[in-house]
Formats: C-alpha cells, sequence, structure tokens
C-alpha cells in the first residue's frame, strides 16, 4: 500500500509543474478525439513508445549515471519473443510479453554482470559490443527469419483482437501504449523515491563513498539494469505487434539504442519528466524534418545531418538537457 | 585525452574518399595520395577538436559520447548528402589488382602489402614522434594529467588539438590505403569505429605499440571464418559447414572486444586503470 501511495505522489514538485503534466495528461488521454491524420496518429504512438523506453533508460542512465548504450538488443528480444510466439505457437501478447520481459532480465542479468566491472566509456562501448553480437547471431539465426525478420500476418486474426494485440485502426495502438505510458510513469515516480532509488543517486555522485556506506554498488546497478531492461522489453513487445514486420536492422540497431539515451538526455537525464520531454520534441522532429526535407525535398541524408547538429548543439553546451536549463532559471528567479 | 570519439571511422570513411577522389581528379596513383589525405585528416581532426569536442569536454560523460556520436551521425549523413550512397572503389593504380604468388598457393595482393609496408612505416613515425621528441612527452603529459601537465608549463589546450590533428592525420592515411582494396560508401565508418575500439581496448588505451600489437591480433581474429572454413575442409564435418561463420565475421571483434574488457580492462600494454 505504502508503494502505491508512493507511487501517485508527486507533492515534491512545484505546483505548476503538476498543473502542466496534469493538463498534458489528459490532452493525451482525450487526443484520438480531436481531428487528426495517421501521420500525426504515427508519430504520437512513436513518441509515446520513445517516452517509454527513455523512462527505462533514465533509471540506470539517469538516476544511475551509468551511460548504457545497448538498449536496442532488449528491444530486439522483448519484440522477437513476442513475434516467434505469435507466429509460431499463436501465443497472445499478453502472455509472450512477460516471457519476453523474463528473457530480457535474464539476459541482462548474465550480461550484466561482467559489464558492470566497467566504469565511463568503457562501459559504454561495451553494451553497444554486447547489442551488436546479439544483433549478428539474430541475423543469422534461422529459426527467427535471419535478416529477413519476421512478419505478422494480420489477416489471419480477425481485428481488434485485443488478446493479440491485431488492430486496424492505430487508436487502439494509442490506448495501449498510453496504458504502458502511464504505468512506466507511476512506476518511475515510486522508483525515485525507493531505496535502491537513493543509493542509485549516491552511486552516481561518488562511488566510493556509496560503498563505504554499505551499497552493494555492483549489485544496484545490476537491479536497475533490469528494470530499464524490463520497461524496453515491454515496449519492443509492443513494437512486434504495432509494426507486424520486424527485422534486426530495425530493432537492434545502433541507432535505436543512440536514440533511447538521446531521449533522456535532451529532455534532462535523471528527472522524472526528461525522457518524456526529449521524446516530445525530438520524435516530431525527426519525422517532420524526414516528411519535409527527406523524402518532398529529394535530399536524402539532410534531416539526419540538422538532427546531428542539435544533438551536437546539445551535448557541448547544455548536457543537463531542457530539464536543467528550467531548473536553472528557476534557481536565479528565487534567488 | 579520456574521451572516446565515435566519428573515428567516420575520419576513416573521409579519408577513403579523400583517396579516391584525389585519385580519380587529379590521376595521381592512389599510393600517392597519402600526403593529401594526411593533411586534410589534420585539419579534419583539429577542426573538429577545436571547433567541437573542447565544448564536450567540460561536460559529463553521457554528453561526449552522445557528443561524438552526434559528430559521427554528422559526417555521415553530411557525406551521403554530398557523395551519394553507391558503393564506390578504385579500379586503376599501379598496384589495383596486381599480386605476388609466393608459391605454395600463398598469393599476397600487392596492395594489401603495401598497406601494411605503409601502416608499419606510419606506425614507426608515430611511435618516433610518442617517445622520441619533447612534443611526444609532451602529449603522453597532457593525456595522463592534464592539471599537471598544465601546472609543468604545457600548453595543454594546443597538445589536445595536436592530439586530434595526429590522430586524424593517422586514421585518413589507413583510410586512403583501405580504400586500394575496400569500396566506399558513407556507411563503412561504424565498423572500423568498432574495430579500433577493439584493438586499442586489447592494446591497452594510450599504448602506441600496444596498438601495433593488438592490431596484428585483431587482424588474426577477424580471419576466424576463414580458418573455420579450411578446418571444416580438412576434417569434412558436416556440422560445421553449416554453421555460418562467415556472416558472423564481425561478430568476432565485438565479443573480443567484450572479454578483454572483462578479464584485462588494462589491456596488453596499458597504463590506464
Amino acid at each position: 500500500m505504502e508503494a502505491i501511495k508512493n507511487a501517485f505522489d508527486f507533492s515534491d514538485f512545484p505546483r505548476i509543474d503538476l498543473v502542466i503534466a496534469g493538463t498534458l495528461g489528459l490532452l493525451l488521454l482525450v487526443f484520438p478525439a480531436f481531428p487528426h491524420s495517421s501521420f500525426t496518429m504515427a508519430t504520437m504512438i512513436q513518441f509515446l513508445m520513445f517516452s517509454v523506453y527513455g523512462m527505462g533508460w533514465n533509471t540506470i542512465g539517469g538516476y544511475g549515471g551509468q551511460v548504457d548504450l545497448g538498449k536496442a538488443q532488449y528491444v530486439g528480444i522483448g519484440a522477437y519473443t513476442t513475434a516467434v510466439m505469435l507466429i509460431r505457437w499463436d501465443i497472445p501478447f499478453w502472455f509472450s510479453m512477460p516471457v519476453g520481459m523474463g528473457l530480457s532480465v535474464l539476459w541482462s542479468f548474465i550480461i550484466g554482470y561482467p559489464l558492470f566491472r566497467l566504469k565511463g566509456h568503457y562501459f559504454a562501448i561495451a553494451t553497444i559490443a554486447t547489442s551488436l553480437v546479439l544483433k549478428d547471431i539474430f541475423e543469422v539465426w534461422g529459426f527467427v527469419g535471419a535478416a529477413r525478420g519476421l512478419g505478422i500476418s494480420p489477416i489471419k486474426y480477425s481485428p481488434p483482437d485485443f488478446l493479440r494485440l491485431i488492430f486496424k485502426e492505430d487508436v487502439y495502438y494509442f490506448y495501449v501504449i498510453l496504458f504502458f505510458f502511464f504505468v512506466g510513469l507511476f512506476y518511475l515516480n515510486w522508483f525515485r523515491k525507493s531505496r535502491l532509488g537513493f543509493q542509485l543517486r549516491c552511486i552516481k555522485d561518488n562511488e566510493d563513498v556509496a560503498r563505504s556506506l554499505g551499497i552493494n554498488v555492483h549489485w544496484a546497478k545490476i537491479k536497475t539494469y533490469a528494470i530499464a531492461t524490463a520497461f524496453v522489453s515491454v515496449v519492443g513487445s509492443f513494437h512486434a505487434c504495432y509494426i507486424k514486420n520486424i527485422e534486426p536492422e530495425d530493432t537492434m540497431s545502433l541507432d535505436i539504442s543512440i536514440l533511447i539515451a538521446l531521449m533522456a538526455m535532451l529532455g534532462g537525464a535523471g528527472s522524472l519528466w526528461g525522457p518524456i520531454i526529449g521524446a516530445g520534441i525530438l520524435i516530431p522532429l525527426k519525422s517532420y524534418l524526414k516528411e519535409w526535407l527527406g523524402a518532398a525535398a529529394g535530399l536524402v541524408g539532410i534531416d539526419l545531418v540538422l538532427y546531428a547538429v542539435i544533438i551536437m548543439v546539445i551535448s557541448a553546451f547544455e548536457p543537463r538537457g531542457i530539464w536543467g536549463i528550467v531548473e536553472k532559471t528557476r534557481r536565479r528567479k528565487r534567488r | 585525452m579520456d574521451i572516446v570519439n565515435f566519428a573515428h571511422g567516420e575520419f576513416l570513411m573521409l579519408g577513403m574518399y579523400t583517396g579516391l577522389l584525389t585519385a580519380q581528379l587529379t590521376g595521381v596513383d592512389p599510393l600517392f595520395t597519402l600526403p593529401v589525405a594526411a593533411v586534410v585528416g589534420f585539419l579534419l581532426g583539429v577542426v573538429c577538436y577545436s571547433g567541437f569536442v573542447k565544448f564536450l569536454l567540460r561536460g559529463p560523460i553521457v554528453a561526449q559520447l552522445l557528443g561524438t556520436f552526434g559528430l559521427m551521425l554528422f559526417l555521415r549523413n553530411l557525406s551521403l548528402l554530398i557523395f551519394g550512397s553507391e558503393d564506390r572503389a578504385l579500379h586503376h593504380g599501379i598496384l589495383v589488382g596486381k599480386s605476388f604468388d609466393m608459391g605454395l598457393g600463398i598469393i599476397i595482393p600487392a596492395t594489401k602489402l603495401a598497406a601494411a609496408i605503409l601502416s608499419v612505416l606510419s606506425f614507426v613515425g608515430v611511435w618516433l614522434l610518442m617517445n622520441r621528441t619533447k612534443v611526444g612527452k609532451a602529449l603522453t603529459a597532457t593525456a595522463l594529467n592534464g592539471q599537471g601537465a598544465r601546472y609543468m608549463g604545457i600548453p595543454t589546450e594546443r597538445m589536445n588539438t595536436l592530439a586530434w590533428g595526429i590522430g586524424g592525420a593517422t586514421v585518413t592515411i589507413a583510410g586512403a590505403l583501405i580504400v586500394n582494396f575496400w569500396s566506399v560508401n558513407p556507411f563503412v565508418g561504424l565498423l572500423f569505429t568498432m574495430i579500433a575500439f577493439a584493438v586499442v581496448a586489447l592494446g591497452g588505451f594510450g599504448s602506441v605499440p600496444g596498438a601495433f600489437f593488438a592490431g596484428l591480433v585483431v587482424g588474426l581474429i577477424m580471419e576466424i571464418p576463414g580458418l573455420w572454413d579450411f578446418l571444416t575442409y580438412m576434417t569434412d564435418a558436416e556440422w560445421m559447414g553449416q554453421f555460418p561463420m562467415t556472416s558472423l565475421k564481425y561478430m568476432w571483434i565485438y565479443v573480443a572486444y567484450f572479454v578483454i574488457m572483462v578479464v584485462r580492462p588494462r589491456g596488453l600494454f596499458g597504463w590506464k586503470q
């Protein structure tokens, strides 16, 4: 009970934040009632997916300060588990999602144990390496369709199929991912005030002090890594049902890992709202830039050039992200 | 310097394009484009450092990693915009397509041999620079302890710029060598970045001879699929033939990186913990 009360307790934020967040949350709930194009809807779903990815990354990367650039492997594990189980054995999403989560967490424990002996840059590159190894294996593994990947054919089922998550209209997908979004948000709100959350922030600030306080640093990191993994894996499973066609290149490439980290960092790593702000800015920017510049003007790559410039400017001049700017101005006002 | 440069492979890619385009536009043999590539690489490194990386160094690790990743995306897509996405390769040149038959079925392509010799030469050059000159000592000192070096009167900012320039120059030279036998497109970078990380991790961070020997080891690791094919052929084992080893060629580099980092984070010759 205490935990549930804690999860819904936002009282340590200023009231203005809560009003804004509540209004935006309500707007998200009623968004499908407004007139919108299918492109806008797809962008909104992408935004929610990446918010949840970012929230997952935020636990280990934001609160824990361990830069993890290998999250895409868990997207892959989640997506492939759901797709394989649905195609081969007709097991619905709501059963395969926890299985995928379990597999991801298991894998995260296996590689997390050696990984967390490393620090800083070396840890980050090692996570990339594990992610790429897994991607290479999936690209040659015949059971999961090798490099061509798997396709869920929607014809076999009669949409709307709430068990297998096969829908014709995007609205259903929107509400499913919105549900995960709110679950993730409340979980994270509990997490940041939990024992593990405090331990992690201590580790981020000074690992030696954390150890001297009796925190089992290695184990705390591994646990948090598993939590982050679970978040990512759930959305990975959702991705399989939503996109219906998954390949290693789509789901497990390095770009996805970086994008996940970028969401959280742009918004402000280590804050509750950071990943949501980051995804809310980056995802629409990305898809509309691609739509206007890449496709319309026929200039391949220019959208990503602009995108890269934004990344570079943010990381060079405001590494604490947009939330960092907000907090800085607030502190200045108070003075 | 303690910063990981994800754009390293992109520097190499630009070196490959420099070599290729100089050879094609001026008609010079590809082997003699190396000075051009070195100059371009040096300027690239200096510009990247003083225009961008300098600001990154003030921030936390997350910002550094994502910043150089942004640089990588920027260079990659800029070259996609300029050069287009198709594969390009050299078709002319003194050495292209020639090879030495060493007997016993050993055939060495002349381009690769030239690349090997010139790589050794540039290794010797960098090693001499790092170990036999005052500048090299200053560079090492800056990398080991920036603040201490500044107290000793070393212009650390200039040394960092120089380090990036040298790094850029060596990697573009490598690119101009590789383009003799490897076709180039804007996406080749990441593979080479990972190879470079594996080499440096194995050799030890900050060690030039370490990088040299580790380069040999990683080269051998990359030939595991060839050895596998040979063993399959020799033993005639069916299960070995079915295993898709050649598709997993580059996976061994990532595995090697992971294992080295976990087992011996210091590398073979490294001085840094």
